[in-house]
């Protein structure tokens, strides 16, 4: 067991960091206002593509696809770095972590030739459509129908909360083509495609980052299947087991501590009171950091991820919940115009517990699976 | 970065589960809080466990998780203090060792041979003899015991005091992460097989939740445990020491309460690992010393 980073771990970051320092605008922290905002989704199609010439958006994926089969450990402090950042790449963090993963594995060859290569140039967007109205933790109950027709598939239905779906070119779409689990199928749709209709929904998490999307008497073709019929449940676990720990909120979280200590102290305000409950929040970002990187450890020596990142997850959400609960009590200000990074991060924190998987299903698996409790009736 | 045991933790570790086979259970006649391990002791001693530390290939690492693993038992011994801090003493001391904090009774006092003193920012060493000591009776199920005079003390440099008082941060935290896997462990059992309404109590939700969000902060607190003891950063040992006792103080009352009465017995042993937990929780200033700690090591 280790807890240093090696010279080569190291020199990577180091390179990740400069690479940041040379190519984010001088204005950048004013104008980062989360992944899915106007500025920053336009924006990360020119970084991202900056990113891929320099072989740093995709090292952790395959030489064939453009990486350089990197370890588990170089795509998260790639992750870290630019998560700390703000986020420069996006929505297109996503296409990275696990759609280009999940097509790597699942795709057909023409479906891979035609949408892993603008992913890894960095040029494209893509939104998850998975929750429904109806459907959320509950994701086996949806309901949006893809029916066979001539050529392809006919869909039917809507999806809600998909994040970046207004500038998505495409969507990772589960739909109903039978009964249960096993009914469920995923489409590769372009967004472009006639009967899709995008609404943005006001939120309290900022301006571009949730919607609704309905599919109405939408046509694809049969080859935009990934998979095959009804292997949805085992796609959609798959994707979901690399998202779990996918985004490092934890170091984003413990920046911004930092950054409200420093505020405080400037102002001669970090009295008894912000010392213990910073202190407090500053181990919760640790553990959940440690928790993270254990996960990203199985990943690199080949073992199936386990409970533990569900752990991690929740690890995860306690952080951003005390460093949420820091600045509100402590840095008001912030808030009320005085820092607009403080305010993007804390507008998108509350996320932490909700995406993904909600955090009570990681209570749930925590409990089964790690705690190795008796499982509820159902 | 590499959170694979090595060759030499999993031998160490595989060592000590065949050690300790014989004092995993409680006595079922015993009814008290301090159930002390002598016999325990005088193995590990003749082990020469508590010298891990030293060994290069093992380190303060490998010894924490030696602390962590020992902490299971429910019998107790100066353990963490003797493997994780005698090291950093200046001078040769001999164990057991025990902490007096401001005059304080404290955990193993009555049986020590070295005693740290600590008040306030001072740290003195002093070895004591039976006649410097008394036992006290206490709440907490580790023997404890205090100064019946003040013995002859050599007061340590600015910079060897935080050198031990960083070190003691990091034992009270693996002794600590021990205690709780233990006592959640324990909980979890009862859980398992104590039904009412016609179901196991660990199928209810409510209780389900809090179980898993305490084996959530148990996991932390190890992980940051370990760090500290590999990093022998002043930060990381305070965050370590915080986390422990933040979350001990949350899981303690937690566990007692999943066990309903029973957890009011002291026929079921989860008392001997919470009711230690309660005696660490104050060590060093408690949660609100720890934290200064943290603002002045992390937050500078």
């Amino acid at each position: 067991m280790d807890f240093q980073w090696d010279a080569e771990q190291r020199a990577f970051r180091d390179t990740v960091r400069s690479f940041l320092a040379e190519n984010l605008p001088a204005d950048w922290e004013s104008l980062a206002h989360g992944p899915g905002s106007e500025s920053q989704s336009a924006f990360s199609k020119t970084f991202c593509g900056a990113l891929a010439k320099a072989g740093l958006l995709v090292p952790h994926w395959p030489k064939r696809w453009g990486g350089r089969d990197a370890d588990a450990w170089t795509s998260f402090i790639l992750a870290e770095e630019m998560w700390m950042a703000g986020e420069p790449r996006g929505g297109q963090y996503m296409n990275v972590n696990w759609i280009g993963p999940t097509l790597m594995r699942f795709g057909t060859e023409a479906q891979q030739d035609r949408y892993i290569p603008p992913i890894a140039r960095g040029e494209t967007i893509w939104c998850q459509g998975f929750s429904e109205p109806e459907a959320g933790s509950d994701l086996a109950s949806l309901r949006t129908r893809a029916e066979r027709c001539d050529g392809g598939y006919r869909l039917n239905g809507q999806k809600i909360w998909t994040s970046y779906a207004g500038h998505a070119d495409t969507c990772f779409l589960l739909a109903r083509t039978g009964i249960g689990k096993t009914g469920m199928s995923v489409f590769l749709v372009p967004m472009d495609t006639a009967g899709i209709t995008v609404r943005q929904i006001p939120s309290v998490i900022g301006e571009g980052d949730i919607h609704e999307v309905f599919f109405d008497d939408v046509f694809v073709p049969a080859d935009a299947l990934l998979g095959a019929e009804g292997q949805a449940w085992e796609i959609a676990r798959n994707a979901l087991s690399l998202e779990r720990v996918g985004i490092p909120r934890f170091a984003l979280a413990a920046r911004m501590l930092r950054r409200a200590v420093a505020a405080l102290k400037k102002a001669d305000r970090y009295g008894h009171g912000a010392v213990e409950q910073s202190a407090r929040a500053l181990a919760a970002c640790e553990a959940a950091r440690l928790y993270s990187y254990q996960i990203v450890d199985q990943r690199r020596h080949g073992t199936p991820t386990g409970p533990e990142a569900s752990a991690a997850r929740y690890a995860t959400v306690m952080a951003e919940r005390l460093v949420g609960e820091f600045v509100v009590e402590h840095c008001p200000d912030a808030l009320a115009g005085g820092d607009p990074l403080l305010l993007a991060h804390h507008q998108r924190a509350i996320v932490a517990g909700i995406a993904s998987g909600a955090a009570e299903i990681q209570l749930n698996l925590i409990a089964t699976e790690l705690l190795q409790l008796p499982r509820e009736p159902r | 970065m590499d959170f694979t045991l090595t060759s030499d933790q999993s031998a160490l570790l595989g060592a000590l589960d065949r050690l300790v086979a014989p004092f995993e259970s409680k006595p079922i006649d015993f009814h008290g809080f301090a159930l002390v391990g002598s016999d325990l002791e005088r193995e590990l001693t003749e082990g020469e466990y508590f010298d891990i530390a030293q060994i290069p290939e093992m380190g303060a690492l490998t010894a924490a998780m030696a602390v962590e693993r020992l902490a299971w038992l429910p019998y107790t011994a100066d353990i963490a203090l003797s493997m994780l801090v005698r090291p950093h003493l200046p001078g040769d001391w001999p164990r057991p060792l025990a902490v007096v904090e401001n005059g304080r009774p404290g955990r193993f006092v009555a049986t020590a041979r070295t005693l740290i003193l600590i008040d306030g920012d001072d740290i003195s060493l002093a070895q004591v003899t039976p006649d410097d000591v008394e036992p006290v009776d206490s709440l907490f199920a580790y023997p404890m015991g205090r100064l019946k005079r003040q013995p002859k003390a050599t007061k340590l440099s600015a910079e060897d005091a935080a050198t031990v008082r960083k070190w003691i941060r990091v034992a009270l935290a693996n002794e600590a992460t021990g205690l709780i896997q233990a006592a959640i462990a324990s909980a979890v059992e009862h859980l398992s097989v104590r039904k009412q309404f016609g179901r196991p109590l660990g199928a209810f939700q409510a209780l389900r939740h809090r179980m898993a969000e305490c084996a959530v902060l148990s996991g932390g607190v190890r992980w940051l445990a370990l760090q500290a003891a590999a990093t022998a950063d002043d930060g990381d040992a305070a965050l370590a020491a915080l986390h422990a006792q933040d979350s001990a103080t949350r899981i303690v009352y937690d566990l007692h309460q999943m066990l309903g009465a029973m957890g009011m017995t002291l026929e079921h042993p989860l008392h001997l690992w919470t009711y230690r937990l309660k005696a660490l929780m104050s060590e060093l200033g408690g949660r609100g010393g720890q934290s200064v700690a943290v603002a002045q090591h992390c937050f500078a």
